[in-house]
């Protein structure tokens, strides 16, 4: 074990663990979730690669030493000091003898994991330490008794990959929250990067950690671009940052996020044939959406320029106009008898303006607006205001609060009488959605880990979690607290496959009527309520 | 012990608490051991409760913890996350707040 060479390994871990120091830090819920994982490691092994700059050992023995007390004193938080037994007991082993061969470091690991393991008095399974302990079985294996160091190290790397991905199954926490085992990943990386420093093979790209900008939220941005279009690009050595350069000349709201195997593109342009034919420069293209973007908020100035046609609806009382977003849900409020449907919600608010245009346009003086959003419920007062006809506003909060007021709606009564039952219909109905959530977070008590299901229930976060079953089950269960027999989903323009899940929701409450509606509304998979 | 939650009172005996304590401290990596208080129970075989000093004080739950740590351990992290765990566990699980809590590294193990 020469200095040089283990200058050169612990420098390569330690850039490939920087790369993935975020994605380790979104994992850690295990011992607490406090999300250091990935900055503790690096900063232990940051401290080995500084004390190893200034080692002056001349033999194999020394060096381990360096690296030894290096690890220790550098040693930072819980999974730090794991590591640091992990050190101590590989080198310790590589210590005996100047060369590298495959039976010393198959020792080696074996030592690694031995100390690992000595220094608790009960071992956590599904951590870090099941992790080194599968490498180092992997490594005593006979089949790679008589390999080339370099192959052997490939063969313990792939272990401790499938190691890591197994941690749910050993431990609760991980599975509640729908992670690997942060320090586990931590470890693989590091692993990964003394490997690849080892054979001289060139580090996969690390993926793109997850920056604040989602999908989500770059959906919600502004373009001047007519179609959003996203597809996948399959591929071997997909250079992401040439394809954003390429695709940054012809469009904007760019996003490319994966890896040199797979990468995931995002882009708002006027041509989404230019886009795909960059992908399929590279390798293969896949789940290709193309959207117009234009196509919504034209049909919606179509609708405000025909205007009414009186002669026909003379008998109508009452108009109503009603925000929502997606397609199914324009059509839900159409049918139910909404006069005018504005495109919007969470993402994207009308202004006064736009109600005020849509109430001019319908054609009674009384004019009844669901604004379906909280955020929506000012502006609609302010275009309340700011007409010239009666107009009341409903305050719904959401879509499917909306939605159970609308079944109260005719147009042949009065404003005063609508709003009166509208409102009732509101007061009763309780209103739940699950979302996908975006970053991790705690809202109301509930933990929430990015990309979990995150269940709410008027408003309030009540569960969480990967089992899209458990987190609607809970949502369910509270929403119809109030002892109400009647069930509304509106599924979302990404809503996972229901047929299992409401056929066990209606055994679980055989009384209970459900009603399933696709309202194609973003961000929000299902929408629920209860009345 | 009564805790006052929204959900009404609950009473969690004190050996609940140690339980909890114990057993969340000898999962914290480092921690070899709990050790015993005092000259006779050193001589009692090995358990979770002896390491564990749990008190209920108006201000809340006062812990004193023992353990014995792996030589060659930062002690200083091993204190840390010790602590960290301990809380963590306690407010997941019994939500009393947490007045006072003492980690001593009672003794170093070598081999």
């Amino acid at each position: 074990m020469e200095l040089e060479l283990v200058r050169h390994l612990a420098r390569s871990a330690s850039q490939n663990l920087e790369a993935h120091r975020r994605r380790i830090d979104d994992l850690n819920v295990y011992p607490v979730p406090d999300g250091d994982t990935g900055t503790n490691l690096v900063l232990t092994l940051r401290s080995i690669v500084e004390a190893l700059d200034a080692s002056t050992a001349t033999d194999s023995e020394a060096v381990a030493k360096d690296v030894t007390r290096a690890a220790l004193m550098g040693a930072r938080g819980n999974s730090g000091v794991i590591f640091s037994q992990i050190v101590r007991g590989f080198v310790e082993v590589l210590g005996e003898h100047e060369g590298i061969s495959s039976a010393l470091l198959s020792r080696a690991f074996r030592g690694a994991s031995d100390t690992a393991y000595r220094a608790v008095k009960r071992p956590v399974e599904g951590t870090m330490l099941t992790v080194i302990r599968e490498m180092a079985e992997e490594s005593e294996k006979k089949v790679h008794r008589r390999v080339a160091p370099d192959d052997l190290l490939r063969a313990v790397l792939a272990a401790g990959e499938d190691a890591v991905a197994r941690t749910p199954e050993l431990l609760d926490v991980l599975r509640n929250a729908g992670v690997v085992d942060a320090g586990g990943a931590g470890l693989v990386e590091i692993a990964r990067g003394m490997v690849h420093g080892a054979t001289g093979e060139e580090l996969p790209e690390a993926p793109v950690e997850a920056e604040a900008l989602g999908f989500d939220a770059i959906h919600q941005e502004l373009s001047e671009y007519r179609y959003c279009t996203v597809f996948v690009i399959e591929g071997e050595s997909l250079d992401k940052d040439e394809l954003e350069a390429e695709l940054e000349k012809i469009g904007d709201s760019l996003l490319v996020v994966g890896d040199a195997t797979a990468l995931k593109v995002h882009v708002h342009t006027d041509d989404p044939g230019h886009a795909l034919m960059l992908g399929t420069a590279v390798g293969v293209v896949e789940g290709v959406e193309i959207a117009n973007m234009h196509h919504q908020t034209a049909q919606r100035e179509e609708r405000l320029l025909e205007g009414g046609t009186p002669s026909a609806l003379s008998t109508l009382e009452t108009g109503l106009v009603a925000v929502c977003p997606g397609r199914g849900n324009r059509r839900l409020f159409e049918s139910l008898g909404a006069t005018r449907v504005i495109e919007g919600g969470q993402s994207m608010n009308p202004s006064a303006k736009d109600i005020v245009d849509a109430v001019e346009a319908v054609p009674t003086d009384d004019v009844l607006v669901l604004p379906n959003n909280s955020n929506v419920i000012l502006t609609a007062e302010q275009a309340a205001s700011m007409s010239g006809k009666k107009v009341r506003v409903i305050p719904s909060k959401s879509v499917q609060a909306g939605f159970a007021a609308m079944g109260r709606f005719v147009p042949t009564e009065s404003v005063d009488e609508n709003e009166r039952a509208m409102l009732e219909e509101l007061e009763a109905a309780a209103t739940g959605e699950i979302t996908v959530a975006s970053r991790d977070a705690s809202l109301d008590g509930v933990d929430i880990r990015e990309g979990a299901y995150l269940g709410l229930v008027d408003d309030v976060a009540v569960v969480s979690g990967s089992d899209l079953e458990v987190v609607l089950d809970e949502v369910v269960d509270r929403v119809l607290a109030g002892g109400q027999g009647f069930l509304t989903i509106l599924t979302g323009e990404d809503a996972p496959p229901l047929d299992g899940l409401v056929a066990s929701l209606e055994e679980r409450h055989p009384d209970l009527e459900v009603e399933i509606h696709e309202g194609g509304q973003p961000h929000y998979p299902l929408l629920l309520v209860a009345q | 012990m009564i805790a006052e939650t929204e959900r009404g009172r609950i009473a969690i005996s004190p050996d609940a608490i140690t339980q909890i304590v114990g057993s969340a401290a000898a999962e914290s990596y480092g921690v070899v051991a709990l050790a015993g208080r005092g000259r006779l129970s050193r001589l009692l075989p090995w358990g979770i409760k002896k390491g564990v000093d749990v008190d209920l004080r108006a201000d809340g739950l006062a812990i004193e913890l023992r353990v014995v740590v792996e030589h060659g351990l930062k002690l200083a992290e091993v204190a840390e996350t010790v602590g960290s765990r301990v809380r963590y566990e306690l407010e997941r699980m019994v939500g009393l707040p947490i007045a006072s809590l003492e980690v001593h590294i009672e003794r170093v193990r070598s081999h």
